[in-house]
């Protein structure tokens, strides 16, 4: 009951903060998978890598921020605890395997499938690239629903550097892990078919978006 | 570009606008936050989670504005571990044991008592055990242990470092025995309502907090579970407040201040009414005039 | 010669084993060629280095008389863009039937209108005005085909090179393809056709090109 009045910022606060995430981590996800798909050699190394750690424990990532922001961490001079920019950060980095690594397939696909066709069809180089980016970009879309489904979905994070804060850094998750802990088992259901809803809907209007992109 | 580029310009325009909206939204939302004065507070999840502290910081900051408690609900070991590397300016805790280690390695400075109720021993209504017939919480457990070996009784455990968790190890190393590894002991590693939940599901006993309990119980989720011990100086459950000694500056004046209020008067009397018209009996006793006696519980309890 | 072979080699990166070695081969405007060879022979992979896709990992292949790949990216365009590639499984983009046909006229500097318009002539042509705003994955593999082709002829190139055409195309579709294949030839374009099929071969090819474990074989 408690929670009401506070439900629809913790929504607003959960959208923004994952959302802002996953914006963050695709400027540095996107130009990686792109690397990735011209170098042969590293993308060989490298892509195992990704693909493993897009399993990673959230609250191993949390821990290890924490350390870091810290007031006694070497990043603790930036003040970045228990703020939403930790969260941020922390979900940033959380997601980037999955991003460059699905983004890494499907660049790998469509420059072999669509580049190739594009330059046989007298495309320059960068034409052809462009076409090829064209024909990713609904498989780089379906990424990035799901990189924010990840990203709104996790709770260690959340937890260790965002530190649950009423009103500030309280998410969907850690709201309904508070609410567990309160024995409040009702809203904390409520909570958790709100975050399923959000990320479903995400879901469906990227795809909506593509059907009028695409035509 | 000569690519047939309108497909692309719609969603670059569009990526870009939700980049800028994101980068506002973030700018806003900075100037809105940073105009009050934040004093981080660690604290246990079990007490945070019954409500009493944004309760009290509510009616703090009704006097006092310009103020926001930042409560961080953690586990009492990671409260005080927090306040140690210096991310908490405030900690809230009911540990007696950790929180004199973290007094000597100079980590508090100053702290009070501010509440205090008791912890229950509950179990089935059947009560194999006949734990409710026991002369002391330690001959309770030599009970449960000598039952358990006879294999017609379980202890489910916190086993999760918590205040409730250390309380119930220091219980079983003064009965002089180590259940750890039993067949009928069994570790959750969760919070207080799980561990409810599972001794609930076996018919089990525990060592639960009195509030914690109350709610389950009143919310009608562990049936099978009655209280059937408890005294009030064994099981005793003492809530301290201190100040981190690394906090500094405004911080730590308003700190100050709130502990002044949790201690004094009005704080004190909020605490004694809080829920009771709720549960019908107080979940959270003021200190009033029992402070020598809790100080000296209190020392009796940190040296385990 | 339009496109000639000089001892060309090649493998694809990773690989040690040779797809083509030692060919000479040369192409020219206004000849229908027909390339023959089972699957895996390599055909494909010469016709794609014919059309200056594939790059050759030994020997040079010269492109009306430049040697294509050690000119400057600005002066190779120029020169690709007289050869047009067709897949044998058609590759189309997202999209409508009609932006697929006038891609290629697009990125060529034509008007995005202009484009769409030559492309609907075409199609009127063939009496297909019917499928120009359909979308491409609703297609059928024959009208896909088809569609695969036209946007290569449409670009009216001076060397067309067919991997495989007829390989889902019903009879009638079939005739379309061959009508105007003998259209372009008259216009001057040439087209080389790579087909397993022994009778196709003989029934239209002015020139029958043999590919054997990557080896042409020498004309007899």
């Amino acid at each position: 009951m408690f929670l009401m009045e506070t439900i629809p910022l913790i929504i607003l606060r959960t959208l923004w903060i994952s959302g802002t995430a996953v914006v963050l981590s695709l400027l540095w996800s996107l130009p990686l998978a792109y690397l990735l798909s011209r170098k042969h050699g590293l993308a060989k190394i490298m892509v195992p890598v990704f693909d493993a750690l897009i399993g990673v424990p959230t609250v191993l990532i949390g821990l290890v921020l924490y350390m870091l922001f810290s007031s006694r961490g070497p990043l603790g001079f930036l003040g970045l605890l228990y703020t939403p920019y930790a969260i941020i950060i922390g979900e940033a980095i959380l997601v980037t395997p999955l991003i460059t690594s699905t983004t890494y397939h499907v660049l790998n696909n469509v420059i072999s499938t669509y580049g190739e066709l594009a330059l046989t069809l007298g495309a320059t180089d960068k034409q052809a690239m462009m076409v090829a980016l064209r024909e990713g970009l609904p498989g780089v879309l379906a990424s990035i629903a799901m990189a924010f489904s990840r990203a709104s979905g996790e709770l260690g994070i959340a937890l260790m550097v965002g530190g649950n804060i009423k009103g500030y850094t309280r998410v969907m998750t850690t709201a309904i892990a508070l609410e567990v802990s309160r024995g409040e088992f009702e809203s904390a259901i409520m909570l958790g078919v709100v975050l399923v809803v959000i990320v479903v809907s995400t879901s469906i209007a990227i795809r909506f978006l593509q059907r009028k992109v695409y035509g | 570009m000569a690519v047939p580029g309108v497909y692309m310009n719609k969603i670059i325009v569009a990526v870009l606008t939700v980049i800028i909206a994101v980068v506002l939204a973030s700018v806003l939302y900075v100037g809105y936050y940073s105009r009050e004065i934040h004093v981080r507070v660690a604290t246990t999840t079990s007490l945070y989670a019954t409500g009493l502290l944004d309760y009290l910081a509510e009616a703090f900051e009704e006097k006092r504005s310009g103020v926001v408690f930042d409560f961080i609900p953690v586990g009492s070991g990671e409260a005080l571990r927090r306040a140690a590397n210096g991310d908490a300016c405030m900690v809230f805790v009911h540990a007696p044991s950790l929180e004199k280690k973290y007094i000597e390695q100079g980590v508090l400075d100053e702290g009070h008592i501010f509440a205090y109720n008791y912890f229950v021993i509950v179990g089935p209504s059947s009560d194999p055990a006949n734990v409710s017939r026991a002369s002391s919480v330690i001959d309770a457990f030599k009970r449960i242990y000598r039952v358990g070996e006879e294999g017609k009784a379980l202890f489910i455990s916190r086993g999760d470092n918590s205040g409730t968790h250390v309380r119930e190890l220091s219980i079983w190393a003064r009965a002089g025995l180590n259940p750890r590894g039993r067949s009928w002991y069994l570790e959750t590693g969760s919070g207080m309502g799980e561990t409810l939940l599972v001794a609930n599901e076996k018919k089990a006993y525990t060592l639960s907090d009195i509030g914690t309990y109350l709610k389950y119980k009143k919310d009608g989720r562990i049936p099978y579970l009655t209280i059937l011990y408890t005294n009030d100086s064994e099981l005793i459950n003492i809530y301290s407040v201190y100040i981190v000694k690394s906090c500094s500056g405004s911080e730590r004046k308003m700190a100050e201040e709130f502990m002044k209020f949790v201690i004094g008067e009005v704080g004190q009397k909020l605490i004694s009414e809080y829920k009771v018209k709720e549960y019908g009996v107080r979940l959270f006793n003021p200190v009033n005039g029992r402070l020598e006696l809790l100080r000296s519980l209190w020392v009796k309890l940190s040296e385990g | 010669m339009a496109i000639e072979f000089s001892n060309v080699w090649y493998r694809y990166p990773g690989s040690r084993k040779w797809v083509l070695s030692s060919v000479d081969v040369g192409f020219d405007e206004s000849r229908i060629y027909v390339v023959f060879g089972p699957n895996g022979s390599g055909k494909t992979t010469l016709l794609k280095i014919a059309s200056l896709i594939y790059r050759p990992v030994k020997g040079k292949v010269f492109a009306w008389g430049y040697d294509y790949w050690s000119l400057p990216n600005s002066k190779r365009i120029e020169l690709r863009r007289r050869i047009v590639y067709v897949h044998e499984k058609p590759v189309l983009f997202k999209g409508t039937v009609e932006y697929n046909i006038a891609y290629g006229l697009m990125i060529r500097g034509l008007d995005r209108h202009e484009a769409l318009v030559k492309a609907r002539v075409l199609l009127e042509k063939l009496g297909l005005s019917y499928l120009a705003d359909k979308k491409t994955n609703g297609l059928s593999a024959g009208e896909a085909q088809l569609v695969a082709i036209l946007r290569a002829i449409v670009l009216e190139p001076r060397i067309l090179v067919l991997d495989e055409p007829f390989a889902h195309l019903d009879s009638s579709k079939r005739d379309k393809i061959m009508e105007l294949v003998l259209e372009l030839r008259e216009n001057g374009t040439g087209v080389v056709i790579a087909s397993h099929d022994v009778f196709l071969a003989k029934a239209i090819a002015e020139r029958v090109i043999v590919v054997e474990n990557g080896k042409v074989l020498k004309p007899d």
